[in-house]
């Protein structure tokens, strides 16, 4: 059991760094430098520039320092924004996209899963059918449509709710339901199927015949391993949660790090770029461990350290 | 003794009433079970009607998706006309140009503007030598008898709309350019879907060639391939399609097609080695084996095509999350360049403008919402027709 933990954690390294790799020299492949400005800077300041920012080494040396750097957490430099480092704008980006991420985390996990639930039990009644076109619209519209239908019907109407920023509690509706739309429709349609699925097993019909009350026999016995397939999907979708999504920081004017690293991308500021992707993939990676080991508590029929591919 | 309802049949005709039903193929029997699945059929019919607006659409249209008349921009498809006599109309557009318009709802022509007295909120037009005065002071007051604008022309003045006609020169109304909207959307159904389409099929090539390989070879090979899988897989894929967008740094048609097109296989890759290490135990492959055929066309004679269902419910999939993430990119203004537009790109241009011109993204993000539900829906139906576990009889 501790053996297939070590192993997990030690491919996540592994994979974290062909990652971090992997975008590093696909940086350098772009053609002209990070400063490469429409108006051509002269060739000494080029040549100062770089070698403040140590981009005279040979690239194998400016590898094993970017390596060394991301071991201790430290992405260096920022390119465009002067005086700060990657390291600063993750600081400052992270509790906005945090504090909305949780929000949308939370309503997906309270309103979707109780949804799948419901629809599940009431299968082919009126409230299945309203949940399921409720999901179905959910998980066609996409999320900056959401959003944008949200300002433009609700808060530029109503005084009281701000359009943009995080100002007050009711401030995070728009944000967090232009979020969670997907996958809380996503979660209560996974959740219905799986619960289906569950409801037919022999288990429960002996549970109901052995006189266990209904409650008890959706609570206890159906519910455990309905939600083994919801667990494996909420899990990266937290990590993917959590840090943002560009879109909707973007619309509703949120300092997160997904605005960050959309700017980023639009100022090609490159270590910024490796910077968020490797550290956005990290919490992503964490992630998907988390619930692989959540999963040798959940479901004892996982054997750990015997699975064998797919 | 005999019984007028019967008759005599002669050998010849015996034959044809025998009833020699056809044994069913498997794809048959797949769309024999599709047909009765009615929500399956709505989604059919909707890629249908979409592929259609956006392959045979524009030829019908007046208009190219780049033509631009600044005199009639943001104009909506709903016209709330005032009348000046003889028959002749204006509206008043949000940006207080007045547009001469058909009774009908043609846009005829932008008139000029003479005066604009902003602190009594009455702009002059000129038409024919005459002045037109549109007063809109009302919109300021509290108690407006429901009037909006008066519009008076020769000694006449309407203080209510004559009528609302639809617009007959912009379907579904014109872009802040002047541009129509509606060509607008055909071409960005095309370049969405080609985006999609294209995708999708390279995505297919790559990881039904990658699992089937792997799935075939097994043993080290296939430990290798599903190792670089498993790597790809915990990436979080709309990085990589971002940084890519970045590394090729041309905003094309192409550039997006590969990006999608080199992320996301891995899906498929898993699905197909699944399907693979299944069926390559048969003794169909076993007797291919046997007489000696090369891997390569076991492959592609025997493996690939029993697999075929489950490919194709996971492709009618990968096209809606393909148009999602095409116009994803094309929102935060990673996709097509202009004067192009795709979906995405249309929905961007519109956000400026939200509050005066909402139609302009309703109608790119409607077609969005109903090309994914069509999708969807035509998926989950061929899913349960394909797949021999749900079958129902």
């Amino acid at each position: 059991m501790f053996g297939y933990y070590l192993k997990r954690i030690f491919s996540a390294i592994v994979t974290l760094f062909i990652i971090a790799t992997l975008t590093f020299f696909m940086m350098r492949a772009i053609p002209g430098g990070p400063f490469t400005r429409e108006k051509a800077l002269p060739d000494q300041i080029i040549a100062q520039l770089n070698a403040k920012y140590n981009l005279d080494d040979p690239v194998i040396v400016q590898y094993l320092n970017y390596m060394k750097g991301i071991a201790t957490f430290n992405f260096g430099p920022s390119f465009r924004e002067l005086g700060l480092t990657v390291n600063d704008l993750i600081r400052q980006g992270l509790p906005g996209s945090m504090k909305v991420g949780i929000v949308a985390v939370l309503m997906i996990l309270v309103f979707g899963i109780p949804m799948g639930i419901i629809s599940a039990l009431k299968q082919n009644k009126p409230i299945d059918y309203t949940v399921m076109v409720l999901a179905t619209i959910g998980v066609t519209v996409p999320s900056f449509v959401v959003a944008t239908l949200y300002i433009y019907l609700i808060s530029s109407r109503v005084s009281w709710i701000p359009i943009t920023g995080l100002s007050n509690p009711i401030a995070f509706i728009g944000p967090a339901i232009a979020l969670s739309g997907y996958s809380l429709s996503y979660v209560a349609r996974l959740t219905r199927s799986s619960m289906l699925e569950v409801l037919r097993q022999d288990y429960i019909r002996t549970a109901r015949a052995n006189g266990l009350s209904e409650t008890r026999v959706i609570g206890k016995h159906a519910l455990k391993n309905a939600l083994i397939p919801v667990v494996t999907y909420v899990g990266p979708m937290i990590a993917a949660i959590l840090t943002g999504s560009f879109v909707v920081e973007r619309i509703f004017a949120i300092n997160g790090i997904g605005r960050y690293f959309v700017e980023s991308v639009s100022n090609r500021d490159y270590t910024v770029i490796i910077g968020m992707t490797v550290f956005y993939a990290g919490l992503y990676i964490f992630m998907v461990l988390l619930v692989d080991i959540a999963y040798s508590f959940i479901d004892p029929r996982i054997k750990l350290g015997k699975r064998t591919g797919d | 003794m005999r019984n007028p309802e019967f008759e005599y049949v002669d050998s010849s005709r015996k034959e044809s009433k025998e009833q020699i039903r056809k044994s069913l193929t498997y794809w048959k029997d797949a769309w024999r079970r599709l047909k009765k699945n009615r929500l399956a059929m709505v989604g059919m019919f909707g890629v249908i009607l979409i592929i259609l607006f956006g392959v045979v659409g524009p030829w019908f249209m007046p208009y190219s998706y780049s033509d631009q008349n600044n005199n009639f921009a943001n104009i909506p498809p709903r016209l709330e006309i005032y009348s000046i006599g003889n028959n002749e109309y204006v509206y008043l557009s949000k940006q207080y140009n007045l547009i001469l318009v058909s009774s009908k709802g043609e846009l005829i022509t932008k008139l000029t503007r003479t005066n604009m007295d902003v602190l009594n909120k009455i702009y002059v037009y000129t038409y024919d030598g005459e002045d037109i005065v549109v007063d809109y002071s009302y919109r300021a007051r509290d108690n407006d008898d429901g009037i909006d604008i008066t519009v008076s022309y020769k000694g006449l003045t309407s203080e209510y709309p004559a009528k609302t006609v639809s617009n007959k020169t912009y379907r579904l109304g014109s872009d802040n350019l002047g541009r129509d909207l509606l060509t607008r959307v055909m071409y960005g159904a095309r370049i969405s879907l080609t985006v999609a389409f294209v995708a999708t099929i390279v995505n297919l090539v790559i990881g039904v060639t990658y699992g089937a390989i792997s799935g075939l070879e097994g043993g080290l090979v296939d430990d290798i391939m599903m190792r670089i899988v498993d790597v790809i897989n915990s990436i979080p894929l709309v990085l990589y399609v971002i940084l890519l967008m970045v590394i090729i740094n041309n905003r094309g048609l192409w550039t997006i097609i590969i990006t999608l097109g080199t992320v996301y296989w891995v899906g498929m890759a898993r699905l197909v080695r699944g399907q693979v290490l299944g069926l390559k135990e048969q003794e169909y492959v076993l007797a291919a084996r046997t007489i000696g055929v090369p891997k390569a066309k076991i492959i592609t004679r025997h493996l690939i095509p029993n697999a075929m269902g489950p490919i194709i419910v996971s492709m009618t999939m990968m096209i809606p999350s393909a148009v999602f993430t095409e116009s994803f990119l094309s929102f935060i203004g990673l996709g097509i360049s202009a004067p192009q537009a795709s979906w995405g790109t249309l929905a961007n241009d519109a956000l400026p403008g939200l509050s005066t011109y909402p139609y302009q993204l309703f109608i790119p993000a409607f077609a969005i919402a109903l090309t994914m539900l069509s999708f969807n829906f035509l998926g989950d139906g061929l899913r349960s027709a394909l797949d021999p576990r749900l079958r129902k009889g």
